[in-house]
């Protein structure tokens, strides 16, 4: 039993799941859902379709070289079983999934970093070039108190209850 | 999914290139044929000076499909095009060589000659 991994979307494919095609060379194909299969069939490039692994890694999305990727290589030779190392490579699969996950998450922070930056100014900037849609130009001249910073506004507290109410 | 009037590929050099299904055997009123199956066809194509010519009528079993092949483990397989290997009444290959992938459950069914000659065996 081999976990195999999609040719289009590069998710793992377990036993029972998806189609493999043969091409005429022999090379084989395998999808893990007719999703990535139709993809295929409609000649599309996974390196150019958004949702794919492929397409992640080429545009620096998701993390390219780390070395807990040596660890998932194929391998064709087959071990010998022995108990101890079962155990042992059981509970390294775990703890080497948490460091991918954890270094994963981290590439993320990084690519991240600097966006709510960018999105204040962003919003600064619409501020002062679309203020009109707020406020007058000419109340903003008059009245030097509508400036970017809070805005203050001043709520009457001679109004009544009974009156509200009625609106 | 082979069923008569069907166009084969020939996977070995026999001296055919492409065959034309006629008839099923092994079945009563069956309608289709499949990868293991062997089937009576003509030679609509032919290599020139082989000792196999246009229009002759011989058996070949089936190595490859475009209809999905289910195995027992859960696997689906499917080949690029629908192709044959054209035997005689003992089932042993009339060609020397054979092309393409070739599908392991021919081992079961007795065509070990086949299987041997393939370059490929999926």
């Amino acid at each position: 039993m081999r976990l195999e991994k999609c040719w289009f979307c590069s998710s793992t494919v377990y036993p029972g799941h998806g189609i493999q095609f043969v091409r005429n060379d022999a090379k084989i194909f395998r999808f893990c859902r007719s999703k990535c299969h139709k993809n295929f069939k409609m000649k599309r490039n996974p390196r150019k379709v958004k949702w794919t692994k492929a397409y992640r890694r080429l545009h620096g999305k998701d993390m390219t070289q780390d070395s807990t990727f040596e660890f998932e290589r194929r391998r064709n030779r087959p071990e010998r079983y022995d108990r101890n190392v079962t155990e042992m490579t059981l509970k390294a699969i775990k703890k080497i999934d948490k460091i991918r996950v954890d270094r994963e998450v981290r590439h993320h922070k990084m690519r991240m970093k600097g966006k709510k930056a960018f999105e204040q100014q962003a919003a600064i900037k619409e501020l002062e070039n679309s203020i009109d849609l707020v406020k007058a130009p000419v109340a903003l001249q008059q009245d030097s108190q509508f400036t970017l910073a809070k805005i203050k506004v001043e709520v009457s507290r001679s109004q009544p209850e009974g009156e509200r109410m009625e609106e | 999914m082979i069923q008569p009037q069907t166009l084969l590929n020939v996977a070995d050099n026999s001296g055919a290139r492409e065959l034309m299904c006629i008839r099923i055997i092994g079945a009563g009123n069956r309608r289709y044929a499949h990868i293991g199956d062997v089937i009576v066809a003509v030679i609509k194509e032919a290599v020139p000076n082989m000792p196999l010519e246009r229009s002759e009528i011989i058996r070949a079993v089936i190595v490859r499909t475009c209809k999905e092949l289910k195995r027992d483990n859960g696997m689906i397989i499917r080949y690029d095009d629908n192709a044959a290997v054209v035997i005689d009444q003992g089932g042993n290959p009339k060609g020397t060589r054979v092309f393409g992938a070739i599908a392991r459950e021919l081992r079961q069914l007795n065509f070990t000659k086949i299987v041997s000659l393939a370059p490929e065996v999926l």
